[in-house]
């Protein structure tokens, strides 16, 4: 060193100039090395009210981070993820319906029909078994499913892999998320989740009403009490016991039920996947948030309307071997088998629904189709 | 000739059979209950294995305001042989253990190790399996915990599926 500065000092002219250049290139060098530590993914803060409560698991080798979610997003709205790049995610699953496709039964890939109805994406975050059946235990393993199978997206993770490899958009953006640009299912899957994580519904009316910023109508007053008490005729409470299963702020309870649909069941539902005679016809509690936006209704969307949804409890319920106790012999008269609920009670029971309807989740910019953007860039 | 010579046949379709009637027999008993978790030998126990454990009755009265006689094992004794951390080891870290309790519908409640060990409290939660003298039935059984200190039954979960005792790790 010492002899290099003697020489720095012996030839002025040409050897400032490298000096100048060698520094210059430490701090290209130093200003690298922290931009290669700047890729690596920026975490993503999920932000919902206190009520909504932390009983959540998020796996630890797929945290949710900005670069993730939005990869996520972006193949969310991707239809070279399906057979004959016909359909994407938002086929069955548009914002606007509260990530619903309004119909009984969803056109897959080939035209087919799914089996079930599409479920609502809306507080994935707190959800632990997925499907109406409740078949997968996170959303990583839940996305292998509509991918591939044939009434639905119907393409196998490796074309969808070979697909995405030949794009332009997508090897930077995996290298982004994940740290290294070859697209593979696994991080396929992880971003899927990690963007599904971030589809919190927790603005609707009754969220404001909750947090003390909106008063309901009388209406509205009437609706949620009808909503969350359980009929006691003895004491002269009248009440649907909507609560029972969908109650809690998150309008869901992770169970499954007979909800008494049917006598003889065309979908044996949880059974099929639990093999236990018990869950036959069982199917899962599904949030009733958006409720008014997700029509039709019930796995296989029989009921076009929410006023069929609330004639079924109250008068049509089919009493077959297993039936929720809770729906059995519940009603607002002494003695009576029916819920007996007059038609001005659901009539303010759907005013309450109402109340669910999140216009900022179904309008949030963040969850909707980044293609668009992407083009008229 | 023998009269009594099969084809050689028979005794494939024999054995088919008798295959797929021992798997009918596992479909329609397959009831049982799972003790998983912090345990030195995990459990799978049927009414039938349920059967060979001290019987214990609670009368106790129900959401319907009725009393009924429930029977079964109390629990510490499932847990005891499942190897659980009760009695003389309940004490230290172990004390931050709780027991799991989920149903067929995916019910889930929590009691902690202490409420259940007879060092610690007089009561007896037991794990029915007969209610007044029968077989509980399909929607509330065949497998029932009845608390009967609790005086709000949310916790006497019904249709239990599995047991698991895990560290509370926060």
């Amino acid at each position: 060193m010492k002899r290099w500065f003697k020489q720095a000092k012996f030839e002025k002219h040409q050897s400032g100039w490298l000096f100048i250049g060698l520094v210059a290139s430490f701090f290209l060098f130093c200003g690298l090395t922290q931009s290669f530590e700047n890729d690596k993914p920026t975490p993503y803060t999920l932000r919902y009210p206190a009520n909504f409560g932390a009983r959540y698991t998020i796996p630890a080798d797929n945290p949710t981070t900005k670069e993730g979610v939005y990869l996520g997003r972006l193949l969310f709205y991707e239809k070279k993820l399906s057979a004959g790049n016909s359909i994407s995610c938002e086929s069955c699953h548009l914002q606007k319906l509260a990530f619903t496709d309004g119909k009984a039964l969803s056109a897959g890939a080939d035209g087919s029909l799914t089996t079930r109805s599409s479920m609502s994406l809306a507080n994935l975050l707190w959800v632990r078994n997925f499907f109406w059946d409740g078949r997968s235990p996170n959303l990583e393993q839940q996305a292998a499913f509509p991918l591939t199978n044939v009434h639905e997206m119907g393409q196998p993770l490796e074309e969808s892999v070979a697909k995405l490899r030949q794009t332009a958009l997508y090897p930077p953006l995996f290298k982004a998320a994940f740290g290294s640009d070859i697209v593979t299912s696994d991080h396929i899957l992880k971003a899927l989740a990690q963007f599904e994580r971030t589809l919190i519904s927790a603005d609707s009316k009754y969220d404001r009403y909750l947090a003390g910023i909106y008063q309901p109508t009388a209406q509205e007053i009437r609706g949620m009490e009808l909503f969350q008490n359980a009929p006691n005729p003895q004491k002269q409470i009248r009440g649907a016991n909507c609560e029972h299963c969908h109650g809690g702020v998150k309008t869901f309870k992770e169970l499954f039920h007979n909800n008494g649909l049917d006598s003889i069941f065309n979908d044996n539902g949880r059974e099929n996947f639990t093999n236990q005679p018990e869950d036959k016809g069982r199917f899962r509690v599904p949030t009733l948030r958006n409720i008014m936006l997700t029509a039709p209704y019930m796995h296989d969307g029989r009921f076009q309307h929410i006023e069929q949804v609330l004639d079924h409890y109250n008068e049509h319920i089919r009493e077959s071997e297993t039936l929720s106790s809770f729906l059995k012999d519940v009603s607002n008269e002494i003695n009576g088998k029916k819920l007996m609920l007059t038609q001005n009670e659901k009539t303010d029971i759907i005013s309450f629904l109402s109340m669910l309807t999140d216009s900022t989740f179904i309008t949030n910019p963040e969850f909707s189709n980044p293609h668009l953007t992407l083009k008229s860039q | 000739m023998s009269p009594f010579k099969f084809h050689p046949l028979t005794f494939v379709w024999v054995f088919i059979l008798s295959l797929s009637l021992s798997v009918c027999g596992f479909a329609q008993n397959t009831a049982s209950v799972a003790i998983t978790g912090e345990v030195a030998t995990p459990l799978n126990l049927t009414l039938q294995d349920l059967s060979t454990f001290k019987q214990v009755s609670q009368k106790v009265k129900e959401r319907d305001g009725k009393e009924h006689e429930f029977k079964g094992v109390a629990l510490i004794e499932l847990l005891e042989k499942a190897g659980v951390t009760t009695g003389s080891k309940l004490r230290g870290e172990n004390l931050a253990k709780y027991v799991l309790i989920k149903a067929a519908d995916g019910y889930e409640v929590i009691y902690a190790l202490a409420e259940i060990d007879p060092e610690f409290t007089s009561q007896v939660i037991i794990l029915a399996t007969e209610k007044d003298g029968q077989p509980i039935p399909s929607g509330e059984g065949p497998f029932r915990i009845i608390t009967p200190n609790d005086k709000k039954p949310a916790r006497w979960i019904r249709e239990v599926r599995s047991i698991k005792i895990a560290f509370a790790k926060d």
